[in-house]
């Protein structure tokens, strides 16, 4: 067995710039709570202003006045990952994920895409255009691999005698030793591998566990280690199970929006999305009840996915209740996308807005199209939003408001209104520079209709009108 | 027009309520022609004697009262009519401050049932009125409950005046108009919205339901008020002020009395322990001068009933002496010949006469005018056992008359911008720099800091918030303890002044600060906790127990000739006071000679002296280098013993007197205004009447110019003589024992830590180069504690490293060790871990510090054999199995270092920078014992560790770095160009070179940098931590 491993040393830092236009701007990749923000990562300009991994966002702010800093999202990284994992796929049918490495068994597939120099070469050359930045070292066994990967870069030991040899000078602290050995290690003068193989087994057995020796061991192959492969899946099934059976189709949305929320993670995980599934209801007496979705193109949006199926199966009559639900998907869509960039992440199919507003609204329902929402905004301009505020505190006041609010306040012609209540002074809005002083009445016109204006604080007009009372 | 007294009115110690300070509020009142103005903040008098000033200044009436919410949403607004009405406010918050947690209230129904004689309530109903509160309320407040009626041009307030009459008339209760005010002006409305978005933790966007929809809560001009209010409801706001009779001054507070005993009177008693301490103080008789001196001052404190108070001071220090706790009193009546007699203080009036005479005068002065300066004594108290003296003294007085005294938390620049910038909606990154602009500003214009952290100071937003921020400054934030001060009272003090908790669990704090206090005529005790008196006594300790010496604070000799001279040489770390980097290079030029001369040292290095430019015509009139002068003969007297220049706050104070024409209470002003015109500004006031004063005296303007530039100097960090005489004292004591005692002082000064300005490191070093040698941490010889060890051949004293200096070592683990070690000593690893309990992190840590050298052999040996201990049971004895050898390599010199720096933060080894001496050599790099032979003005070339950065407030832009290297410490000033020029080195470098000139005048030397290196990477990973001084 020949091991390939590809140290990706910048995954996260990669992820972001790749998706970017070069630039010789500073960048910074920005983790930890807000009383404790620190930086992960750096680019080159960064580093070469002083930023460095670990350093306390303050300092940084002190070294360099200015450089972009991006908070970091591992889920983001761990989506590259796996990516890359399909990549390698392509190469062997053994690959193995280790944190910011991917390892492959290679000595099948040399005579494919060998010799190893132009093997290796190939790897590097898809890696440089992918734009992730890489260390590789081949060797007998996949964790010798990934340790020479850390340490030289380029090397490959093609056969198990001489490993040990190239091995031997690697300091305890760059050969992946479990935990805090390394540490212990150094501080008992034990500071190179070869040291280490040449320490009593029982001895250090004792002090550090079987984890040590096994990691040695799996080192230099004196034994076989079980490794976990990338399987790519191809077919998802998901499943959830109750105690109790479940006869209103409505109890049934909660387990569904997880669901179909699992189902959209698994899919943002291999970068593809779902055309067709089933969700199958399961009775007590073995028998099912399926409900077939189709989509008219891929999706992986979990709200999507959840509103699609809970519209299907509103529409669902249950013979039974309910023990058990799954999710059975399986046509998923090439795995590799087609046509553009394997990594671009832009939805596959736009819609016109207007187009898409019709299409929801035929498939989903009317209540899929979003109304207007009373804000929290003391401005009356303001106060009508599509959107609902993300923070919502208490209940506003109930306030004398017409029910038709015009979009601009015009003059209001004509004969001096009856003023019915009021002056209702509105001061406010300061803050994003629509500072507001206004006396608003409600009025009754010679026509009888009752109408919302405003004059200046302390004026009886000219009068603006606001709005109209039904 | 109609009289109108506005009744319900929170001030901004309504914590993120209330808009305007009391002054402002108060001063709109009166321009607009109001009767009368109730202060009434949110279920909290904390405010209330700033209002009262107000009142006073303004010449308009307070009325006393508070705002109030029921845990079941029931909102009213208490008055006080009379004094007893007063002790039931206080009574109610009090008891809702202390059934909720710090900042907070939780008052019910059943609070109120005793109906609060003597108070007068105000129901503030709700949007929907229930009539079954009114009627509550009115059962409970026969015939003084008013129902408000708050109108602020809200949608309909026709139609609510309307609804609001109606219910009152139902209810058989008179209404009452009343304003909800949260401002002064209109113009607060954008500062009161931002207020109400921090106290919801929102930014003012997300607020807008809980925001006021206008800025009518405001102080409104009363034709504003008749066209919104019938006639009979304003006319009804100036009979209820009428009847409101109670003012602040009718509070009358008395010291507890039980200290006398039975058949005496205070002032007998006083005596009789004065003539006690006499007795002890000079057994061989009083001089006359100084028993006539006792009875002046006896007579002043009768006169000025201080009896008491004397007498507590007394009793607190007793029981410290009694529980042998160190204390040592300090203030200008400490420093009085009956508190020496007391044993309250140590300065003996032999050593420093002329203190003694100032309380004296200074006091019977102020007597004249009806508010004599409130006797001031701080008793300082060793640090680790203060919490001793706390709960002696609210055994012996009881928790219902004893509490610490509040401090005012404001809002400085940073938190205010930080706060402002929260509620306008900045991201986290940029509020954390906004705040550090502000945290570092140091000069420079604003617009020039902020583009540099990234923040566009033309944006529209970032002005609101700089302005925002700036009407934000100042105000009062929370309430907070107070270090020390206890207010102590006969009555219980929940009658005259609000009680609540504190955040620490079991302290209590009235909602007054130390200036409320002052203007109410409370006396305080401050108990302090103090470091060095810790390390004194450990020192006393060390030498009954291993120099079989007995020592107090009174009785190290006086004058020594050896200690001044050590002094003199700026010889001082660890000494109190005088360690600093200031006040070392100030030693050499001051060379101090007597104890008044260290008063004078300890005074001097402080911004007031210094940004007064009295500094330097002091040090020329002491070296005979300039005449002693004074600006008249009057000045003499004042000015004598500090050579006419005025260095001490008491004679500035006394110059505001004798040469500006001001009476005692004006100057008990200026002093106040001292420590306070940094926060609040309103020293114009005092410009023009010192200057006009000292016109009409015949003063010259410069002298007036650079008096004021004084008292602007001594802001918060005035300096009195009387304070300066006691830190002088301690200063002395800690001097005279690292000279006569330099390992027991160091091995204190190490058990006492964290203190003082250097870390175990410097302490250890500073005790070698004195000839003291220092023992490592071992196993079979250290405690928890460092201590002395006496060298069977010289017998010498060495100190003994304790386990105390292993970062991260428990204390009883050590204990653990001594006892089992007491009992037998250690076999081996196995019998150390096993009879000592210890666990893997101390086995490690002791592997790591070398502390099994004498069980185990070098440290990876060591660490080989601590990991190899498993848990053991009992029935198998204490032995490993055996085991294969295994060959470790002996660390090296470089990884020892390494290790004894990660884990206790010094090595015994040699110095880093020695490892590097030959590397450095070769690049011409001169070491601190060379450099001290340079002449001045020579360029030259260096390199240490960097043990501190320090960019004091006074110096402007200068950063001061220190370096230390195999001989000592090395001084480095960087001036802003360079720091700016070379941001890296200047704030990265552990370990930095320096090329520059020396300079080296009257004995202090220093290198003035032109060009830093960061020269770390020879370093590896040597952990030792610079501490930053900010």
């Amino acid at each position: 067995m020949l091991w390939a491993c590809v140290l990706l040393p910048h995954l996260a830092l990669d992820g972001v710039l790749r998706r970017r236009p070069s630039s010789d701007e500073p960048l910074v990749l920005v983790t930890g709570s807000a009383q404790s923000r620190s930086i992960l990562a750096a680019n080159r300009p960064a580093r070469a202003a002083g930023l460095r991994p670990g350093q306390r966002l303050a300092v940084a702010q002190a070294l360099l006045s200015r450089f972009e800093a991006v908070e970091h999202d591992p889920a983001t990284t761990e989506r590259w990952h796996r990516l890359l994992a399909a990549w390698a796929y392509r190469y062997s049918a053994e690959v193995v994920l280790w944190p910011h490495a991917i390892v492959l068994e290679v000595s099948r597939s040399l005579g494919l895409f060998g010799p190893w120099p132009r093997f290796e070469a190939l790897l590097r050359d898809d890696l440089s255009q992918l734009g992730f930045r890489h260390r590789i070292a081949l060797a007998p066994t996949a964790r010798a691999a990934y340790v020479l990967a850390g340490t030289h870069d380029g090397m490959a030991v093609m056969s198990p005698e001489l490993l040990r040899g190239a091995l031997s000078p690697i300091p305890v602290g760059k050969a992946r030793l479990p935990d805090e050995a390394a540490d212990n290690l150094a501080a008992m003068g034990l500071r190179t591998l070869g040291q280490l193989l040449h320490a009593p087994r029982d001895g250090l057995r004792r002090r550090f566990g079987e984890a040590l020796i096994e990691h040695l061991d799996y080192l230099i192959g004196t034994a076989q280690e079980v490794l976990r492969y990338y399987r790519p899946p191809d077919r998802l099934e998901l499943a959830m199970e109750w105690t109790h059976e479940i006869e209103q189709v409505e109890a049934l949305v909660f387990p569904l929006r997880r669901l179909t929320g699992d189902l959209a993670a698994c899919l943002a995980g291999r970068d593809g999305g779902v055309q067709r599934f089933m969700i199958r209801l399961v009775h007590r007496d073995g028998t099912s009840t399926d409900v077939s979705i189709g989509l008219l193109a891929p999706e992986r949006d979990p709200t999507m996915l959840f509103e699609h199926t809970r519209s299907r199966m509103e529409r669902t009559e249950l013979p039974q209740p309910v023990i058990a639900m799954r999710l059975v998907a399986h046509e998923l869509p090439p795995f590799v996308p087609a046509g553009r960039d394997l990594f671009d992440t832009r939805p596959a199919n736009a819609l016109p807005l207007g187009q898409l507003r019709e299409r929801l609204r035929a498939r989903l329902g009317d209540r899929a199209i979003q109304t207007l929402h009373a804000t929290t905004d003391p401005r009356p301009e303001h106060a009508q939003s599509a959107a609902r505020d993300d923070v919502v505190i208490g209940q506003p006041a109930s306030l004398p408001r017409p029910t038709w609010l015009l979009d601009t306040p015009m003059p209001l012609r004509g004969l001096a209104p009856r003023i019915v209540a009021g002056p209702e002074r509105l001061e406010t809005g300061w803050w994003d520079g629509g500072d507001m002083r206004r006396d608003y009445y409600v009025v009754e016109t010679a026509q009888g209709q009752r109408a919302w204006v405003f004059c200046a604080p302390g004026e009886r007009g000219p009068w603006m009108l606001h709005g109209w009372f039904a | 027009m109609n009289a109108y007294a506005e009744l319900h009115c929170l001030s901004n110690f309504s914590f993120q309520r209330g808009a305007s300070s009391a002054m402002e509020l108060f001063q709109r009142a009166k321009a607009c022609g109001y009767s009368a103005l109730a202060i009434t903040d949110e279920c909290s008098l904390a405010g209330i004697v700033r209002a009262y000033e107000a009142s006073l200044e303004t010449k308009l009436d307070l009325i006393v009262g508070a705002e109030f919410k029921l845990d079941d949403g029931l909102r009213f607004v208490l008055l006080c009519e009379s004094r007893e009405g007063y002790a039931a406010l206080c009574g109610l918050i009090t008891q809702g401050r202390r059934a909720s947690a710090k900042g907070t209230y939780h008052l019910t129904r059943a609070s109120l049932a005793n109906g609060l004689p003597g108070t007068l309530a105000l129901w503030l109903p709700d949007a929907e009125p229930d009539a079954s509160d009114g009627h509550w309320l009115g059962e409970r407040f026969a015939g003084r409950v008013w129902l408000a009626i708050e109108l602020h041009r809200g949608p309909d307030d026709a139609a609510r005046l309307r609804q609001l009459e109606r219910l009152a008339a139902d209810l058989g209760m008179p209404a009452v108009a009343a304003g909800d005010v949260h401002m002064h002006v209109r113009g607060r409305r954008a500062l009161q919205d931002t207020l109400t978005a921090i106290r919801h933790g929102l930014t003012v966007a997300q607020a807008g339901v809980v925001l006021f929809k206008n800025g009518e809560r405001h102080l409104r001009a009363r034709e504003v008020l008749a066209e919104i209010y019938p006639v009979h409801l304003l006319e009804e706001t100036a009979r209820i002020a009428e009847r409101c009779r109670f003012t602040m001054d009718q509070l009358h507070y008395r010291y507890p009395a039980e200290l006398v005993p039975e058949g005496h009177s205070a002032t007998s008693w006083l005596r009789q322990l004065t003539e006690e301490g006499i007795q002890r103080r000079w057994p061989d008789g009083i001089s006359p001068e100084n028993r006539e001196t006792i009875e002046k001052e006896l007579t002043l404190i009768g006169e000025l009933e201080y009896e008491h108070y004397f007498l507590t001071v007394e009793d607190i220090v007793c029981f410290a002496r009694r529980q042998n706790i160190f204390c040592q009193g300090r203030g200008s009546a400490a420093n009085s010949v009956v508190c020496y007699a007391l044993g309250v203080t140590s300065v003996s009036p032999d050593e420093a006469t002329l203190l003694t005479e100032r309380f004296m005068s200074a006091s019977r002065k102020d007597h004249k005018y009806n508010r004599p300066e409130p006797p001031d004594i701080d008793i300082d108290f060793e640090h680790e056992r203060r919490e001793e003296v706390i709960q002696y003294i609210y055994r012996k007085y009881g928790r219902e008359r004893t509490a610490l005294a509040a401090t005012v938390i404001s809002y400085r620049g940073r938190s205010a911008a930080r706060d402002v910038g929260k509620a306008l909606g900045l991201s986290p990154d940029q509020v954390s720099a906004l705040s550090s602009v502000f945290a570092w500003r140091n000069g420079g214009s604003l617009r020039h800091h902020l583009q540099e952290a990234g923040l566009d100071f033309d944006s529209p937003l970032l002005q609101r918030v700089l302005i925002l921020a700036e009407e934000l400054r100042g105000f009062p934030r929370h309430l907070s303890q107070h270090v020390g001060g206890f207010v102590i009272s006969d009555a219980p003090l929940s009658q005259l002044v609000p009680v609540e908790n504190a955040a620490m669990p079991d302290r209590t704090i009235i909602q007054w600060d130390k200036d409320d206090l002052d203007r109410m005529n409370l006396l305080k005790v401050d108990c302090l906790a103090l470091g060095m008196l810790t390390c004194v006594r450990k020192c006393f300790d060390l030498m009954k127990q291993h120099e079989n010496v007995s020592h107090t604070l009174a009785s190290i000799p006086l004058n020594d000739n050896e200690t001044y001279k050590m002094i003199q040489k700026a010889d001082t770390i660890g000494v109190f006071q005088i360690e600093s980097r200031a006040q070392m290079s100030m030693l050499p030029r001051l060379r101090p000679k007597n104890f008044y001369d260290l008063v004078i040292q300890v005074a001097i290095v402080r911004p007031g002296p210094i940004q007064g430019d009295m500094v330097h015509p002091y040090l020329r009139r002491r070296r005979k280098e300039e005449d002693v002068t004074y600006p008249s003969e009057a000045l003499r007297e004042v000015l004598e013993r500090t050579l006419g220049v005025p260095l001490f706050q008491e004679q500035v104070m006394r110059i505001a007197m004798v040469a500006a024409g001001y009476t005692g209470q004006q100057a008990d002003e200026l002093r106040r205004a001292m420590a306070a015109w940094k926060r609040h500004g309103g020293m114009e006031k005092h410009r023009d009447r010192l200057f006009n004063g000292m016109k009409e005296n015949n003063y010259s303007e410069a002298f007036a110019a650079q008096i004021f530039e004084q008292i602007k100097g001594f802001g918060s960090y005035g300096f009195p003589e009387s304070h300066a005489a006691g830190f002088a004292k301690i200063a002395y004591a800690s001097a005279w024992l690292k000279c006569r005692h330099p390992a027991a002082f160091a091995c204190a000064l190490l058990n006492s830590q964290p203190m003082g300005f250097y870390s175990a490191s410097q302490i250890v070093q500073d005790a070698q180069r004195h000839h003291v040698q220092v023992l490592p941490v071992d196993v079979r010889h250290s405690d928890w504690d460092c201590t002395l060890e006496r060298d069977v051949r010289d017998s010498t004293l060495a100190i003994r490293l304790g386990f105390r200096q292993v970062r991260g070592f428990n204390e009883q683990a050590a204990q653990r060790i001594s006892q089992a070690r007491e009992r037998q000593a250690f076999l081996d690893i196995v019998d150390l871990c096993t009879r000592a309990s210890l666990d893997r992190r101390h086995q490690d840590l002791l592997a790591d510090t070398s502390a099994l050298r004498g069980l185990a052999g070098h440290r990876h040996r060591a660490k080989w054999a601590v990991t190899g201990v498993e848990p053991q049971l009992p029935l198998f004895g204490r032995t490993s199995p055996d085991e294969q050898t295994i060959v470790l390599p002996p660390p090296s010199v470089a990884e020892n270092l390494h290790a004894d720096y990660a884990r206790t933060g010094l090595s015994l080894g040699p110095h880093p920078v020695r490892l590097l001496r030959a590397r450095l050599r070769a690049d011409r790099y001169k070491d601190s014992r060379e450099l001290s032979h340079q002449s001045h003005q020579t360029r030259v070339r260096t390199a240490g560790l960097v043990t501190q950065r320090q960019q004091p407030q006074t110096a402007s832009g200068i950063t001061f770095i220190t370096l230390e290297d195999e001989h000592g410490n090395i001084n480095v000033i960087v001036r802003r160009q360079l720091a700016e020029r070379q941001r890296r080195p200047y704030l990265e470098a552990r370990l930095m070179g320096v090329e520059g000139h020396w300079e080296n005048v009257d004995g202090v030397s220093h290198l003035v940098a032109h060009r830093l290196l960061d020269m770390s990477d020879l370093l590896g990973q040597l952990d030792a931590r610079s501490r930053d001084f900010h």
